[in-house]
């Protein structure tokens, strides 16, 4: 198998297992949900501010409960797994790009529903020629996050508070992705350049996916 | 730890000559006397800058030789850049408070990605905590501590990427943008941090191998209890 077939392979495995477990469908996504119907609640009964604010709770509700759900129980690897892939030779690097493929998989789709859910409970005002900047910047995102959250997965696995810390690893270094993604579409508002934010998101996914990649086997031998 | 003495001692030093320099050096016009806080800002935000850097090459080298030294200089040196980063964000606020009337400004890019970066190190230090085996600790912490870095030229440059409040580099290869005394007084008390970073970080090497050979001592409490012979227990 080439290294891609393994990173495929691998991805498809992920996939069927959280399709069986189900986390991001019936936990995470209408748990992220709630989140967004609780701002305007907290906020009060001001229609301008919180189709202002629709934007901003979009990206911050996105990648907070982006991270859990690239550290979703089905990511998280146990012992006997883990072995398994030894013994049968698999790349560590082909099995962190798999991890990010399904991730990042995952990650768009509830990103994208998160999106309508925002667009009917918000009624956000968006400038003209969002869709193509938006779609962008959320693809770049989930990737970014997927790689974020796959290499704090595997840095705290095993251990028994392994989602609250991965979390207080992966909110700061999320950041830039955060920074990016929101404005991308202020810049889009303001008649500006949206490359420079477009850019930013690329080169954080590349660093990240260098990063990945270059460090798989102590990152391998760090989860045993 | 007579090394480590030594260390202290020069770091006092240089440090009591810094603050000299810092209450002696002329102020500014319009910030009066909030101005000597940049003394102590400054070099504290220098100094943590320098040790994550140092943290991530003390990672580095962990990775790629697996020997403890490494490991026990990339701790210090996280909890010493932890301790200066909280001083540099502290003072920025004092003076954030005095100068600019408020303690937070969302204008200064630099602040919120100061706080990002402490945040991120806070993190290092709770992965540490949390994983009791000594090497994996190592490793986990040098895979972190390789990444992290890449926080720093971003807090750094933030000030020219970004519209901010925060004022751009005082000094620069072209010239300083203050009198002699006060840019005296400033690179005085960047040498005396920097010693000051050597000799906590130098200390806190000692304590971790103090902490190191007596773990090594402790005997666990499944090897201190016998198995009981069957020959001395009694039927009740």
């Amino acid at each position: 198998m080439t290294f891609w077939d393994q990173a495929v392979e691998i991805a498809r495995v992920d996939l069927r297992v959280e399709r069986r477990i189900g986390d991001v469908l019936r936990i995470i996504l209408p748990f992220a949900v709630i989140a967004l119907l609780v701002f305007p609640l907290a906020l009060g009964v001001d229609l301008s501010a919180i189709t202002q604010l629709g934007p901003a709770v979009f990206w911050a509700i996105g990648v907070l409960f982006g991270m859990q759900v690239a550290l979703r129980q089905a990511a998280d690897d146990r012992p006997e797994r883990r072995d398994l892939y030894s013994l049968l030779g698999v790349d560590p690097a082909a099995r962190f790009v798999g991890r990010a493929l399904s991730g990042s998989v995952l990650m768009v789709g509830f990103l994208i529903v998160l999106l309508v859910a925002t667009f009917v409970l918000y009624s956000p005002r968006l400038p003209s020629g969002w869709p193509g900047a938006v779609i962008l910047a959320l693809l770049l995102t989930a990737v970014g996050l997927t790689e974020l959250g796959t290499l704090a997965g595997e840095v705290t696995a095993g251990l028994r508070s392994r989602t609250a810390l991965a979390s207080l690893i992966v909110a700061p270094l999320a950041i830039p992705l955060v920074i990016g993604g929101s404005q991308t579409l202020e810049s889009l508002a303001r008649d500006t350049s949206i490359l420079p934010w477009l850019l930013l998101l690329v080169a954080t996914d590349l660093a990240l996916a260098v990063a990945g990649v270059a460090l798989a086997r102590p990152l391998e031998e760090a989860s045993r | 730890m007579k090394r480590v003495r030594i260390l202290m001692a020069i770091a006092a030093a240089a440090m009591a000559a810094g603050l000299y320099l810092t209450l002696t050096s002329p102020t500014d016009r319009l910030q009066g006397e909030f101005t000597r806080i940049v003394n102590i800002h400054a070099p504290s935000m220098w100094v943590a800058f320098l040790a994550f850097g140092v943290t991530a090459f003390a990672s580095i080298l962990w990775l790629v030789r697996k020997t403890n030294r490494w490991d026990r200089i990339a701790e210090a040196s996280v909890e010493t850049g932890v301790l200066f980063t909280a001083t540099g964000l502290f003072t920025g606020m004092v003076w954030g408070q005095a100068v600019w009337g408020r303690a937070w400004d969302w204008a200064d890019p630099r602040m919120a990605s100061t706080a990002v970066m402490f945040f991120v190190y806070i993190g290092y230090l709770a992965l540490r905590r949390a994983t009791p085996d000594p090497v994996m600790r190592a490793r986990r912490s040098a895979i972190l501590g390789a990444i992290a870095v890449v926080q720093v030229p971003l807090v750094y440059f933030s000030v020219n990427l970004f519209r901010s409040l925060h004022q751009t580099q005082s000094i620069r290869p072209d010239g300083a943008s203050m009198p002699d005394a006060m840019v005296i007084a400033l690179l005085v008390n960047f040498i005396a941090f920097t010693l000051l970073y050597v000799a906590l970080t130098a200390a806190r090497v000692e304590v971790a191998k103090t902490e190191e050979s007596r773990a090594a001592e402790t005997v666990p409490a499944g090897d201190a209890v016998a198995t009981p012979l069957l020959s001395e227990v009694e039927d009740v």
